[in-house]
């Protein structure tokens, strides 16, 4: 990544005459796409309202401009971008992305803008990435998880090597499977911000700054860290079950000691269903371990959730997976949003 | 109102400034003029729901080619291919009605996508939605090909097979004696059914194709009863909803995909409204008895 980075940035100011003498021609074409002056502060796209929050952090004091695609309480997942969303992009120094196959309707479009020139950075390439299972722990009988892939256990853990193909293709960041909901890990995102710094630094924003700006909102996320594990402190480790709509606490569990004990909906596809089986045996799972609450995702049908709390006496929590709140409210930055839904999760299973 | 107002930078301005537009209007094009040629054929032989049932029964190939790492325009056709072979095998079989048998395919198709997908589990390979809305902002210059070669394909496959396309259409008994191989000419427009579907896979995406496979050809039948000519102005009703459609996410930013086929749904309605307006006052002049409209009469043509 870094040196993909690092690469374009060298090729943009040795290019920079030719790009202005481009833009002057483009002009005199009757074209008004003039090049944005460098000097001022870059303009960065992000793909979803959580990145974006943590990049505006990343360039404190407003080194940068930064703009979302996927709007409050869209679906990154199922997001369509429009040719407006691609201009948008195209208009950008740095785009940041989750990766992972998180924005699936946009990951051609990113693509494509990466293929132009813009640089991109995949937040999620510089985290420790769960690979599926390791999220919920072993010892849960027929509770619709089955692991029947091979998961190689760290296939991130050297992202640096994906750095000297072309972004163009984007397939390095795409199929290799992989838990993309890593904001649901304070430390996790924390150790993505160095990436955005770094994407930003070579877009021409003040590393000194950046670093400062980065220091802060660690200490901040930190914070964060240690607030919520006081609040997870109140809850005794056995009544620390997750039921969830589809595999998205899968990060928080792992840092948080939670269990994921089972999932309504198997796969992260919109396609796929429950089966009654495995419905079955988690509502077996539910009844035996005294699971409280089952959570759902606002942008997720949760019919067969509420169908099974319904069976088992659970109560439904609505969490939002993948957007944060309306600016001005406690959710509307990634921290207070956290906070928010690590709360929301406690109290609904203390009961 | 820009588009009144100041039509220069609302019609013009946009390709001329932005790669990606041109991209997107060629992209259209080229699906444009596949699905016309096929699409003609498709509506005026009736096959709306085989063309519609095709784009839901390629998933499963897609799903699978996923799952084992392989091209997914392979995995697509394969599936067509086997759909396409289940519904003459259902025909050959029984006296069931065609419908009967695609329907049949269409759902056992839709039902193992699921069923592979789900059995997916904890895995974050992606979804299928990629493939059945396509994504018209990220194009790149292999798509462009790949929507060039369908269109050359479509061509090529269209004229040779003109006259058997045209006869069996009417008659299949005639087809046969003429020596036109209505077996062979079906499977050729099948396949060039396929092809304009897979091919469409990342631009419009495989589902949201059909707008343009019914809508412009629909359209055009209702202008036009000689089948070049409707080919022609489907084309030219397809590339109108196409730029239309491309401009209105430019400019309101909405799913790009979606609003280049809403815009062709719609054209075929105004189509419609403008059409059965002007041919009102014929009916009247006729005494009330319509003049059998031939596009209709060739809709309900016999099937082999």
């Amino acid at each position: 990544m870094r040196i993909v980075l690092s690469m374009m940035t060298g090729m943009r100011s040795s290019s920079l005459a030719t790009a202005a003498v481009v833009a002057l021609v483009l002009a005199a074409c009757g074209s008004d796409d003039t090049a944005e002056p460098a000097a001022e502060s870059p303009f960065v796209v992000a793909s979803t309202s959580i990145w974006a929050d943590i990049t505006r952090n990343v360039a404190c004091g407003g080194l940068a401009e930064v703009d979302t695609i996927v709007p409050l309480g869209g679906d990154p997942h199922s997001f369509e971008p429009s040719l407006q969303d691609r201009e948008t992009m195209e208009g950008a120094d740095l785009i940041v992305a989750n990766g992972l196959f998180l924005e699936e309707g946009l990951a051609d479009t990113i693509d494509a803008v990466a293929g132009r020139g813009v640089p991109v950075v995949y937040a999620a390439d510089a985290v420790d990435v769960l690979t599926g299972e390791e999220g919920h722990d072993d010892e849960h009988e027929g509770d619709g998880e089955h692991s029947d892939e091979e998961h190689s256990d760290d296939e991130h853990e050297g992202d640096e090597e994906h750095a000297d193909d072309e972004h163009s293709d984007g397939d390095d960041h795409d199929h290799e499977g992989g838990d993309p909901h890593v904001w649901f890990d304070p430390n996790r995102v924390i150790q993505a911000l160095p990436t955005i710094a770094d994407g930003l630094a070579d877009v021409g924003v003040d590393a000194d700054a950046l670093d400062t700006c980065v220091a802060d909102y660690t200490d901040r996320l930190t914070q964060l860290d240690s607030t919520i594990d006081d609040t997870v402190s109140a809850l005794p480790v056995e009544q620390r079950l997750l039921v969830t709509n589809h595999d998205s606490l899968g990060y928080f569990a792992d840092r948080y000691d939670f269990e994921v004990v089972g999932t309504v909906i198997p796969s992260s596809s919109s396609l796929a269903e429950a089966n009654p089986a495995d419905l079955e045996a988690l509502a077996d799972t539910i009844e035996r371990t005294g699971v409280p609450a089952i959570f759902t995702e606002t942008q997720h049908s949760s019919a067969d959730a509420e169908a099974l709390a319904d069976r088992v006496g659970a109560t439904i929590v609505e969490l939002r997976t993948g957007t944060l709140d309306e600016p001005g409210t406690p959710g509307g930055d990634y921290i207070g949003w956290l906070d928010g839904t690590a709360t929301t999760v406690v109290e609904a299973l203390a009961g | 109102m820009q588009f009144l107002t100041d039509p220069w930078d609302w019609w013009l301005r946009p390709f001329l400034d932005n790669e990606f537009m041109r991209d997107a209007l060629v992209a259209g094009i080229l699906t444009v003029i596949t699905t016309s040629l096929v699409g003609t054929w498709v509506v005026l032989r009736g096959l709306s729901f085989l063309g519609d049932a095709l784009a839901h029964g390629v998933l499963p190939g897609i799903a699978i080619a996923f799952i084992i790492g392989v091209d997914t325009s392979i995995g697509a056709l394969v599936a067509a291919g086997v759909m396409v072979g289940g519904i003459s095998l259902i025909r050959r079989h029984s006296p069931l009605p065609d419908d009967t048998s695609i329907g049949v395919l269409f759902v056992g198709f839709l039902a193992l996508a699921v069923v592979i997908m789900s059995s997916q589990q904890a895995s974050y390979t992606g979804d299928l939605n990629r493939f059945l809305f396509g994504s018209i902002t990220g194009l790149d210059s292999s798509d462009l090909l790949r929507q060039a070669i369908a269109a050359a394909i479509a061509f090529v496959g269209v004229t040779v097979f003109y006259r058997a396309f045209v006869v069996m259409t009417f008659d299949v008994t005639l087809a046969r004696m003429l020596g036109l191989r209505p077996g062979l000419a079906q499977a050729v427009l099948l396949a060039l059914l396929a092809v304009s579907i897979v091919a469409s896979f990342e631009s419009v995406g495989n589902l949201l194709v059909f707008a343009f496979l019914i809508a412009p050809p629909a359209a055009a039948t209702l202008l036009a009863k000689r089948v070049p000519v409707i080919m022609a102005l489907s084309v030219l009703l397809g590339i109108v909803a196409t730029y239309v459609g491309i401009l209105l996410s430019y400019h309101h930013g909405s799913a790009a995909g979606a609003t280049m086929a809403l815009c062709s749904v719609m054209l075929f309605f105004l189509v419609l409204a403008v059409t059965s307006i002007r041919r009102r006052p014929r009916r009247r002049a006729a005494n009330g008895i319509t003049e059998p409209d031939q596009a209709l009469e060739v809709q309900s043509a016999q099937r082999p």
